[in-house]
């Protein structure tokens, strides 16, 4: 079939029940997005069922739309309750909190809406015109690689996130890798720290956990501070283009790392973030201002999360192999509508990746809109009383958490992990390389053992194969940075060079 | 406060919260340990038994309480006596007390009322109590917000997510159960 056959189709698919349907899809996946416990995947998986009734396209449309919608709509409670809707939107939260807070809800909105729109475009690009170079990279990586890189997003978290002395971030990472091995190991079916719960086989559910973690330490904070309200003032001047067009940098660098992230099936949107915004705050001229409202970092974060969305699609349409969890889900939803993703689907169906691309346009646009309507009268959250507002986070961490597995423990636990935050926010421990660390703990652990029982427990393969190696080094450099080794270098260098005559 | 006094301070939570997350680390690599002379794992190869990184993690993070715990020691100079000076400070600070009531409310929510009465008995009742604590408003303001929150959440979870929230109270789950 010719480019303009499929072209043709692309066109005809999109009739205005397909583009309206799209719409919904963004607009449900925003909601679901913003209201923490609902994620992007769990959201997919719910409509799948709904979706049986619908055609094969309007289904796929839906799906997708909530797919971009999703992921967008996390960084809405991320900036106006300092609480992730989804945990990708993690990183977004540390500036766009203490923006909000300034009384910038409403620029910090229009500002990640923006990223995550170029985001999602230098995705589909890179779906459009890399898939099958992509897809070649993505082979590539095997356990080792795996391996490395959920280190390095574990290790990147904590040493970006540490408002204190760095070994902080660090240490929180590896508790989250502790938490992250609670249940029945993957490759021996070997219990650890279960103390005989059968409840505790499966491990421990990181939502619940996000959710107490960031939640229940803002709603004690708020109701025990004199302060009425989140924000006293809000700033109603208006965002300037300038912000976005002096940082282009930044915006396709993240968009790059979020392309490049997403097509390593099983690292998700969140890694992807967190990369994105350690390497954005490594190479700004202010570093001092990440974490206390930096447009830079909410810019790095939003766009890289977005950018995955393309990148994870990779694997998923021209292998079969998701790129990240909501992407599995989307390929569950993809079968029973009929569409096999694989190597077979450009014979199958010539112009299902064009027509994705379409849709994924047609999505990105309308989150953008969206985003310009609802930016302004959310940020009169922030007005609302603590006293009123607080109870009602509560009520959401309560239900989001229990929605996941309709399990009392998941309720206890988000208590539990509150009463931690609490502990870690007094300490100034961020809270952020925790649950990176329990998402991505039984990822590390797993892949660590394959990779060395698969080259006979030599652990020399780690600084053999070339992207391990590129990894290797970059988690160490990252480290040595943070303790100040090079710029003690740096210094040491500059005396010596003073002294010389 | 003063700036080097509240650096004092933090340095000897650090202090205890450092040994406290040494004690963890010691803790689980000791299971790692447990892990790789288990019986259950006698066939396994030795890499790929979990006690490896279980004893590797649980290694790193004892190390890293314990650079804490010492960064601690050193910050505040005697972190017993800063301690012994301190909590008895914040205790008596009008923020500590609030956020201890706080934190009991949603202790008596998750614990007592979620899972004893349904859903659309316990988040107003919770909500009407919390808010009256903090005093919100006036006292039929407090009854509205609070009705519309629990309509609104049961709305969107029960009924459009399909999520069965608590919906009977105890003594019908275990007339049930007795059935």
């Amino acid at each position: 079939m010719d480019f303009a056959t499929i072209m043709g189709q692309v066109f005809a698919s999109l009739t205005p029940q397909l583009i309206l349907v799209i719409g919904a899809g963004v607009f449900i996946g925003l909601v679901v997005g913003a209201l923490p416990g609902l994620t992007t995947t769990m959201g997919i998986a719910l409509l799948t069922g709904i979706t049986f009734k619908f055609g094969g396209n309007l289904a796929v449309a839906l799906l997708l739309g909530l797919y971009v919608g999703g992921v967008s709509g996390g960084c809405l409670s991320a900036i106006l309750l300092g609480i992730p809707g989804t945990p990708a939107s993690a990183a977004t939260s540390l500036d766009g909190f203490p923006l909000a807070s300034q009384g910038k809800g409403a620029q910090a909105i229009y500002l990640a809406r923006t990223a995550s729109v170029i985001g999602t475009f230098i995705g589909i690009f890179a779906l459009a015109l890399f898939t099958p170079i992509l897809t070649k990279l993505s082979l590539q990586f095997t356990s080792v690689e795996f391996f490395v890189l959920g280190l390095f997003g574990v290790l990147i978290s904590g040493t970006m996130s540490g408002q204190d002395i760095p070994v902080k971030g660090w240490m929180a990472g590896i508790f989250g890798l502790c938490v992250g091995m609670i249940g029945t190991d993957e490759l021996t079916a070997y219990n650890r720290f279960t103390f005989g719960s059968p409840e505790l086989l499966g491990g421990v559910p990181f939502i619940p956990i996000m959710i107490g973690f960031f939640g229940i330490p803002q709603v004690v904070d708020a109701l025990s501070s004199d302060q009425e309200t989140i924000v006293a003032k809000l700033d109603h001047s208006r965002l300037k283009l300038r912000e976005l067009t002096t940082r282009l940098g930044n915006v396709v660098r993240s968009g790059l790392i979020g392309v490049g992230i997403g097509i390593i099936p099983g690292v998700g949107e969140d890694v992807a973030a967190w990369t994105a915004y350690g390497v954005a705050k490594k190479s700004s001229k202010r570093p001092e201002e990440f974490g206390k409202g930096s447009y830079d970092g909410i810019i790095a974060s939003e766009t890289a999360n977005n950018a995955c969305i393309g990148g994870a699609l990779v694997p998923l349409l021209s292998l079969g192999i998701p790129g990240s969890p909501p992407a599995a889900v989307l390929l569950g939803a993809l079968l029973i509508h009929g569409v096999r993703p694989g190597p077979m689907l450009q014979f199958e169906s010539p112009a299902f990746m064009a027509q994705n691309i379409a849709w994924l346009l047609v999505a990105t646009l309308f989150m953008w809109v969206f985003s310009i309507f609802i930016a302004k009268p959310m940020q009169k959250i922030l007005q609302v009383k603590n006293a009123i507002l607080m109870p009602i986070v509560a009520v959401l961490c309560a239900v989001g958490a229990f929605t996941l597995d309709l399990r009392f423990l998941d309720i206890i636990l988000v208590f539990v992990a509150g009463i931690v935050g609490l502990a870690f926010s007094k300490g100034k421990y961020p809270p952020a390389p925790l649950v990176l660390g329990i998402i991505l703990g039984p990822f590390v652990d797993t892949n660590f053992r394959r990779g060395m029982l698969a080259n006979d427990g030599n652990p020399m393969v780690f600084l053999t194969r070339p992207i391990s190696l590129v990894l290797v080094l970059a988690t160490v450099a990252l480290i040595l940075a943070q303790l100040g080794v090079f710029r003690g270098l740096r210094s040491l260098f500059a005396k010596k060079a003073a002294a010389t005559p | 406060m003063e700036r080097t006094e509240r650096l004092r301070r933090r340095r000897s939570l650090d202090f205890f919260m450092g040994f406290a997350f040494a004690a963890l680390g010691v803790f689980v690599a000791l299971e790692g340990v447990k892990a790789l002379g288990d019986e259950y794992l006698k066939t396994v190869p030795t890499v790929t038994n979990p006690g490896v990184t279980t004893l590797v993690i649980g290694s790193l993070l004892a190390l890293s309480g314990l650079s804490i715990g010492v960064i601690g020691l050193l910050g505040s100079g005697k972190p017993f006596a800063v301690a012994a000076e301190a909590i008895p400070e914040v205790m008596r600070t009008k923020g500590f007390r609030k956020g201890l009531v706080v934190i009991a409310e949603i202790a008596v929510y998750f614990f007592v009322l979620w899972n004893n009465a349904p859903f659309v008995v316990s988040t107003p009742i919770f909500l009407v109590g919390m808010m009256l604590t903090f005093k919100a408003g006036s006292w039929w303001k407090i009854l509205i917000i609070a009705a519309v929150t629990t309509a609104l959440t049961y709305y969107i979870f029960a009924m459009l997510a399909v999520v069965p929230l608590p919906s009977e109270f105890i003594w019908e789950r275990l007339a049930r159960a007795g059935k």
